[in-house]
């Protein structure tokens, strides 16, 4: 398999963990709900799992999981990591834009370097 | 959202989280891998790939393991912004290496090292930025 196909492959896997977690981050977002003890975690998980789009960030994350074991048959597991590395920029554009958080340069500087360090850990 | 910042309590439960991922992901790659050896090559082999993931022991012990990861990660961006979580996350990468330097006396080469401190300074940065949203917010 060409290393193109893989690459597009990591990418939509990218997608499918940011759509993921997204999905769950709103939700969580829309229950304000205030975790501070063990028997309010699980008040709250069990609230969560009520919420039907919950699901759908399970379907993606499985999705995901399944691309992954898939891309992990075709080639080397650093490299693999290295590529998969983007995937904090998607997350950094989508929560800014879909979540209203607000991603300022820090946060920027600090997502960059990540990646940055991954493809220097993964690759050496 | 009030409570944004990055406490240790967090950071401690981030790290749980990526304990917890990486024996997940173990447990998958050892699904991942049938005994047969087989190549997928085909809509068939993918099939009998699928089979043989699912009736796969260590995929379930991935699955336990992966709903209690569910619980951590859910209660953690309960307190904290998801683009500031994710890269926190990525903590795993810094503990692999060290661990396997300071329990297996591995060595690092010079550019592995560059990684890891370019990750600590990303992590860092990431916190640093969730202090001053507190600040400016309160």
């Amino acid at each position: 398999m060409s290393i193109l196909v893989v690459i597009l492959l990591l990418i939509i896997m990218s997608c499918f963990d940011t759509a993921s977690q997204l999905v769950l981050k709103s939700s969580i977002n829309s229950l304000k709900h205030n975790v501070n003890s063990i028997s309010s975690v699980i008040r709250f998980i069990f609230r969560l799992i009520l919420i039907p789009r919950v699901y759908l960030s399970l379907l993606f994350s499985t999705a995901s999981l399944f691309i992954w074991l898939f891309v992990l048959s075709k080639i080397d597991l650093n490299l693999a990591f290295s590529i998969d590395s983007m995937h904090y920029i998607f997350i950094a554009f989508a929560s800014g834009i879909f979540l209203k958080e607000r991603v300022g340069y820090k946060r920027w500087l600090g997502t960059i370097l990540i990646v940055i360090g991954i493809a220097m850990v993964t690759l050496s | 959202m009030r409570k944004s910042r990055v406490t240790l309590k967090i950071i401690l439960f981030l790290i749980l989280t990526d304990v917890l991922e990486t024996l997940a992901h173990y447990f998958f790659k050892r699904t991942a891998l049938p005994e047969s050896g087989l190549i997928v090559s085909n809509a068939l082999d993918a099939f009998v790939f699928m089979k043989a993931v699912v009736s796969s022991g260590f995929l379930w012990l991935g699955i336990v393991i992966v709903a209690t990861e569910f619980v951590f990660w859910s209660t953690i961006l309960s307190k904290i912004d998801l683009s500031v979580a994710v890269p926190i996350a990525s903590f795993s990468y810094i503990m692999v290496p060290l661990v396997s330097v300071i329990a297996l006396h591995e060595k690092i080469s010079l550019l592995r090292w560059s990684g890891i401190f370019f990750i600590m300074a990303g992590v860092i940065f990431v916190s640093l930025s969730t202090k001053d949203r507190g600040v400016a917010s309160e």
